[in-house]
């Protein structure tokens, strides 16, 4: 008995320990994530590969309209491309111009790592994935990691060879170690604001605060991230505007359908974006 | 002993099924509401044909793993909930000659208590903000039945198996 109110106590405190903000793993810990990563990359690979080739299978019919539609878009791209050239270039010297620092230029630029991703764990509270990739590859802690979609989660802890991202759907306002992503309305980056900090898990959509009253924010409005506040990277697609209501005060809300489905895990990005030097 | 270690290993084994092979195999809409622990299932049948502090040990160890490995908000939740109700299942159901019915009674109201103790750390430390009765609904209650089917599936070679290694091991505890 007295064991056992011993151990009550020893893991209250490691629980009160691990939640609130750390720096890093220890290195026990860093151990058992590579090692056990690299065993579940082992199973996940062919397992991913043999679903994926039902899946094929079944998708086979609408492959010919998925090809049409692909072309149009890649005539498109073709199409903007020497354009955003042109804008790169006169952006470059526009910055030069203005004597740029280096940090400054480099605030929007970032790279993307695709990640294979290991295993996952659906538990309702804490839903997180493991990645193949971990700080040998230049991860760190609270990068973004998106999907082909959208954005789905946030680097939450970093070993050598693998990572944990920690998904969207348990982002809490009330969590000082949760993120609010700062979020502006496509076409209205100049005038829509807001902070995304919640996930309703009973709807299935994220709850976007701090919406000033003028903002022209509406239904249908593409969501992405704005950048400010240099946390997450600019112009990455968060959800579509569901529904705008009057919040507390003097702000309204939004409920945002998120962008990405936060199931059937294949291949994941990471957006590495440059680091400060210290 | 060899035989224990090669259990254990097994158990490591399916642990690594549980969280990579297990979530493809199911529907994308019930993703989020089915989150079945095979490993915890074989740690009640440990709990009730061996005994209670090996259900103990391993549900410490192997909740341990899944906390680190998917260490996201905070770490020992599984590990304490898996060690305790694998513990107390043993406690009150530990019988050598436990039958079916018994062992699937003991799953049920293991995952239920198990689930039950996840949720009720959540609750606490403010992580999970829903209701009991819909986290019931939700996801507990599937759980539970997808865990007591793959119970099912494994009582007659899992029971043999730990019939053998208990029996070479002589009775020196009868607590």
């Amino acid at each position: 008995m007295f064991i056992l109110l011993i151990g009550l106590i020893l893991f209250v405190a490691v629980m009160g320990f691990t939640l609130g903000p750390r720096a890093g793993l220890s290195w026990p810990e860093k151990f058992i994530k590579d090692t056990v990563g690299f065993v579940q990359s082992v199973f996940y690979k062919p397992a991913r590969a043999v679903a994926g080739f039902f899946e094929d299978i079944s998708n086979l019919r609408s492959l010919q309209e998925e090809n049409k539609e692909l072309k149009i878009m890649m005539a498109h791209y073709s199409r903007e491309m020497p354009k955003i050239n042109a804008l790169q270039t006169q952006v470059e010297s526009l910055q030069n111009d203005l004597k740029f620092t280096e940090a400054q230029k480099n605030s929007n630029k970032f790279d993307l790592a695709i990640v294979d991703v290991v295993s996952v764990n659906n538990d309702p509270a804490n839903r997180t994935l493991v990645i193949n990739r971990g700080s040998n590859d230049k991860i760190r802690k609270g990068l973004t990691v998106i999907s082909d979609k959208g954005m789905v989660g946030i680097v939450s802890e970093v070993s050598n060879f693998t990572s944990t991202v920690k998904l969207l759907t348990s982002m809490d306002s009330r969590d000082i170690t949760s993120p609010g992503i700062a979020a502006t309305a496509v076409g209205k980056e100049n005038t829509s604001f807001g902070i995304i900090e919640d996930y309703d898990q009973q709807t299935g959509t994220f709850l976007m605060t701090k919406i000033n009253q003028n903002d022209p924010l509406a239904k249908g409005d593409q969501i992405v991230t704005s950048g400010a506040g240099g946390a997450f990277p600019k112009n990455l697609p968060i959800g579509t505007v569901v529904s705008r209501q009057p919040g507390n005060g003097l702000t309204a809300t939004a409920t945002i359908k998120p962008a990405a489905s936060f199931e059937n895990w294949k291949s994941l990005f990471v957006v590495i974006t440059w680091e400060v030097p210290k | 002993m060899a035989r224990r270690y090669v259990m254990t290993l097994l158990l490591f084994l399916l642990f690594i099924v549980e969280t990579t092979i297990v979530p493809l195999l199911i529907p994308g809409a019930w993703q989020t509401r089915i989150i079945p622990h095979l490993v915890f299932v074989v740690i009640l049948f440990a709990a009730v044909y061996d005994h209670r502090y090996v259900a103990l040990m391993l549900g410490l160890a192997f909740g341990m793993l899944h906390d680190v490995v998917f260490y996201g908000i905070m770490i020992g939740t599984y590990s304490f909930s898996m060690g305790l109700s694998g513990y107390l299942m043993g406690l009150l159901f530990r019988s050598r000659r436990a039958s079916l019915l018994v062992m699937m009674i003991v799953v049920v109201i293991g995952s239920l208590l198990m689930d039950s103790m996840v949720f009720g750390i959540y609750t606490v430390f403010k992580i999970y903000k829903l209701p009991y009765t819909y986290a019931l609904v939700d996801h507990i209650i599937p759980t539970m039945i997808v865990q007591l089917i793959f119970a099912l599936a494994i009582y007659v070679p899992l029971r043999r198996q730990i019939d053998k290694l208990v029996r070479r091991r002589p009775q020196e505890e009868t607590a």
